[in-house]
């Protein structure tokens, strides 16, 4: 991952993490904000619940006394009336409960269930109270009631006069919009303005913990898939008498809270991706202003890596990256400098060292020059008979070592003349073949210690564009180097190989290594290990295998002798 | 008249035994039977004068009655002026299905319609709304004081009631819990004889034969009559009233609800059904639920298929083992093989499939001007009533 992309990461993540931070802490306010208006909203209509029950009380106790006070409660009590009687006095004053009872709480008429005539009322009645909660049976299941007692004029009976709480009692609560109350009254029928809940069974947990815990309690609801359907609810239970009546449960809709923690969302996610989006464009412009130098300076450095030392970087600021670009341009001068100095030793060093083997070289047959000079001089001072021959064999001495002079500057001037590779289809195997075949006598010679051959060749042919002479001769080079390394005989082992882009030949040895300092030295041109030779060959092969845009390397341990190594490109020109 | 069965004919030999009220009300009017009961059981002459047996008592003769003029005017004249039936029976069995209206001598006429000796002869007859009877001034009993009949069927109770008080009825059946109020305003009452049955009738036969006997004992009959029905009807055990039997009272009543209790732990809830739009079903259904309660059983009310039902068994006949036989029709059981119509019975109640409830009459409200209700050949209307509505 690049610089710039982290950045460019770096800074979208910034941006839309301080956006959905934001975004959280308006939703978390916002929503603690609704809680709280729920809250007093639910209580409210707790409230309001209650005030409604008293108002409706006081009503009904109203209605009762005038039930109590009727004839027809003297009819009933004399046996005049039907058993059903109560029926029309309920239906009269609009009560939904309805029975006439003996002091004993025998039932004598009853409105609501007239076959209950002669049963005791279970009603759990104190009579004196204004009015409270009873939980009546009937015939077709369970309702919870509001239930005022009034006693008959002269107390022969007592008549119990009921409204149930049902949805009509919820519906005159006049609730605001988005609430609504539930009435869960027991033992298990859940109402709300409307009838009959469904799904009741969503709210069973929360009436349980508020039948569990006696006490107010709340939940939240989620009636659909959908989370805007939740509704928050307050339970709110109902005693008598320490007997739990019923729960009233205040809801709220949080439809309103969803929509909007929705839409302040929906902006979050706006905002942030417009943050984002131009977070990302300034992030690019300032990425580029940042990276762009230290991209040049990336790509100065790869120029030095190839070897352009003269490789420069432009300095456009004067901040830390200007200063890393003056460091580079200043680092890429020195190496410049150096290379120049270290050029200009070594131009000094070969000199030296040429003219020490020239020196070396040209002092040998001159040392034998000078002394047959001087024998022909003293044999000419002595006598004309010897002159004769000494002279014969002066010359021919001479001529030896002139001969030997001659071929020591010839060497000297094919090195400096190395021509240009020309390059034809030339199969390494052939040529190898071909080269070794010449020293076939000499490895066989019976004054050379006995030397094996293994060659190991590649199937089928190693065609490359090669100089067929020059590739020759520098493998001359390597089989004769490997030749003198081992005086004592050994096995020369040469190998060619087929590579995925060229070809590799191994001239190996078992004689007598080289040290890590001679490996290091070994191409140098006139560097040589050998107590004769110029110390051009190595230097001609490593010059054939660079102008063949192939490399040479060695791997040598002393003792165990000297593999070198020559990697050569399958074709040359345009496609190097 | 009015009356809430709708009869689809007046055939004696029809078999329709939901009816079976309504046609034994009109079927003596028309069609006439060979012997009859009188009002105390007895089996009395009619179109037969009498009646002899050969030797072995395998064959009985019965003398027809002289001088009977069919409704169109023809002489009614068995082959020998006798009707020979071969019947080993004992005489008693004879004569009671003889007596009954599906014995009624009937003769289809050339236009296929049913001709009897009766004192009204169809005149108009719409099958289950209106028929219209007329005198039959060749019966030979002497032609009857009405001139005529007209009969509207399957009107309800309240319906019965509102054209009795508009005087568009003159005779109008009515629950026998309404006849105080009635009487207040001025009609005249007939209650017959206990004709009607209130009887719980197991039809789950699963239903476990403890749970049964602990409904039978947890029921208040006493106060099911004097409260709910007014003291109209006679609290029984038995299927038969005692008028008709007389052995009711061999089948106790009593309430135990302890026992109830002991016999109803862990009972399954039973589904109870019963008309509920009856006057007299409903709140005694509701009050049989009430008890079954307090005795620990739940009887969940039900409009379908039910383990009980309550019922109102109508009788039938002046004849018990004919009410007995129909009721066993009616409940779609056999009636048992017995000697005595009280073993008959014992049977059919044994084990509480059938828990009779409570006997009820029948209740007709009739305007001040009729006379000698209920036979419809006697009724004569008084032009002067005393007593009007």
């Amino acid at each position: 991952m690049t610089f710039r992309t982290k950045l460019l990461l770096l800074t979208s993540l910034t941006v839309a993490g301080a956006v959905a931070l934001v975004t959280g802490a308006v939703a978390v306010s916002t929503r603690r904000a609704f809680e709280r208006l729920d809250v007093a909203r639910r209580e409210a209509l707790l409230e309001q619940f209650r005030r409604e029950l008293d108002a409706r009380g006081e009503e009904l106790s109203r209605r009762v006394e005038q039930i109590a006070s009727s004839a027809a409660i003297e009819q009933i009590t004399s046996g005049a009336a039907e058993y059903d009687r109560a029926q029309a006095e309920a239906q009269e004053q609009s009560l939904d409960f309805l029975d006439v009872l003996q002091p004993d709480l025998t039932i004598i008429s009853s409105a609501h269930w007239p076959a209950r005539f002669g049963y005791k009322n279970d009603w759990n009645i104190a009579t004196g109270t204004k009015s409270f909660l009873a939980r009546i049976t009937l015939p077709e299941g369970n309702a919870v009631a509001l239930i005022s007692v009034r006693s008959s004029p002269g107390g022969k009976a007592l008549v119990a006069g009921g409204r149930s709480l049902n949805a009509e009692l919820l519906k005159s609560l006049g609730i605001a919009p988005g609430m609504r109350a539930l009435l869960w009254r027991a033992p298990d029928d859940l109402i709300d303005a409307q009838g009959a809940v469904q799904h009741a069974d969503k709210l069973e947990p929360l009436i349980a913990q508020v039948k569990a815990s006696r006490h107010e309690s709340t939940a939240t609801v989620q009636w659909t898939k959908q989370r805007s359907s939740s509704e928050a609810f307050l339970g709110l239970p109902l005693f008598e008498r320490g007997q739990l009546m019923g729960v009233l449960l205040a809801g709220t809709s949080l439809r309103e809270e969803m929509d909007l923690e929705n839409a302040i969302l929906w902006i979050g996610i706006m905002v942030g991706g417009s943050g984002i989006a131009i977070g990302i464009l300034l992030g690019w412009w300032t990425t580029r202003r940042v990276t762009h130098p230290v991209e040049q300076l990336a790509a100065g450095a790869r120029s030095v890596a190839a070897g352009d030392w003269s490789a420069r970087v432009e300095v456009v600021s004067h901040d830390e990256i200007g200063e890393l670009a003056q460091a580079f341009n200043q680092m890429t001068q020195h190496l410049v400098e150096q290379r120049d100095r270290a050029i200009q030793a070594e131009r000094v060093a070969a000199w030296r060292e040429l003219a020490r083997r020239l020196a070396h070289e040209l002092k040998n047959p001159l040392f034998p020059l000078q002394i047959t000079i001087e024998n022909l001089q003293r044999a000419r001072e002595r006598s004309a008979e010897e002159f004769d021959e000494v002279f014969r064999e002066g010359t021919t001495t001479l001529l030896a070592e002139l001969s030997n002079l001659k071929t020591i500057v010839g060497r000297f001037s094919d090195f400096a003349k190395m021509p240009a590779p020309q390059f034809e289809r030339v199969d390494v195997n052939e040529l190898v073949r071909g080269a070794l075949k010449l020293y076939d006598a000499r490895l066989h010679a019976d004054d050379r210690a006995p030397t094996s051959l293994r060659l190991e060749l590649a199937d089928g042919e190693l065609p490359i564009a090669a100089d067929s002479d020059q590739l020759r001769r520098a493998l001359s080079n390597l089989v004769l180097n490997a030749m003198d390394a081992m005086p004592d005989g050994g096995t020369l082992h040469v190998v060619t190989a087929k590579m995925d882009d060229g070809v590799r030949i191994s001239v190996a040895d078992t004689g007598l290594g080289l040290t890590p300092e001679e490996c290091e030295r070994l191409f140098t041109p006139y560097y040589t290990t050998k107590h004769h030779g110029t110390g051009l060959g190595l230097a001609i092969v490593q010059s054939v295998v660079s102008d063949h845009h192939g490399k040479i390397s060695v791997v040598s341990e002393p003792g165990r002798g000297s593999t070198f190594i020559i990697e050569l490109p399958l074709k040359q020109g345009e496609q190097i | 008249m009015e009356m809430r069965a709708a009869l689809r004919t007046l055939d004696p030999a029809d078999s329709d035994i939901l009816a079976l009220e309504a046609r034994a009300q009109l079927i003596p009017a028309v069609f006439e039977t060979l012997v009859r009961f009188d009002e105390r059981g007895e089996p009395q002459p009619c179109l037969a004068t009498s009646w002899s047996h050969d030797a072995a008592r395998k064959r009985w003769v019965f003398t027809a009655r002289p001088n009977v003029l069919l409704h169109n005017g023809t002489q009614w004249s068995p082959k020998g002026g006798a009707i020979e039936l071969p019947d080993d029976r004992p005489l008693a069995a004879i004569l009671r299905e003889l007596a009954q209206p599906a014995g009624a001598i009937v003769v289809r006429a050339d236009d296929g319609s049913l001709l009897g000796t009766g004192p009204f002869r169809i005149a108009h007859w719409e099958a289950e709304k209106s028929a219209r009877l007329v005198a039959h001034d060749g019966y030979w009993a002497g032609r009857p004081f009405l001139d005529s009949i007209e009969i509207r069927m399957g009107r309800s109770l309240r319906d019965q009631e509102m054209d009795l008080e508009s005087g568009k009825t003159d005779i109008a059946e009515v629950l026998v819990t309404d006849g105080r109020r009635l009487r207040q305003k001025g009609f005249a009452i007939s209650i017959t004889p206990f004709m009607e049955t209130l009887a719980l009738v197991f039809e789950n036969p699963r239903v476990p034969d403890a749970t049964r006997e602990a409904l039978a004992l947890s029921i208040d009959r006493a106060t099911i009559n004097n409260v709910l029905l007014q003291k109209q009807g006679e609290p029984s055990a038995a299927l038969l009233p005692r008028w008709l039997s007389g052995y009711s009272f061999l089948f106790p009543a009593p309430r135990n609800v302890a026992r109830a209790k002991q016999l109803s732990a862990s009972a399954a809830p039973l589904a109870f059904a019963y008309d509920r739009q009856d006057a007299i079903l409903r709140p005694v259904g509701e009050r049989i639920a009430v008890n079954a309660s307090e005795a620990g059983i739940v009887l969940k009310s039900s409009t379908g298929p039910a383990d009980v039902r309550l019922l109102c068994l109508p009788i039938t006949s002046r004849d018990s083992w004919t009410s007995l036989a129909d009721v066993a029709a009616m409940l779609k059981l056999g009636l048992p093989r017995a000697s005595s119509e009280f073993e008959a019975e014992s049977a059919l109640l044994n084990g509480y499939r059938i828990i009779p409830l409570v006997h009820l009459p029948r209740m007709w409200a009739i305007s001040g001007g009729v006379r000698n209700w209920p036979r419809l050949a006697d009724v004569w209307l008084d032009p002067d009533p005393k007593v009007k509505p």
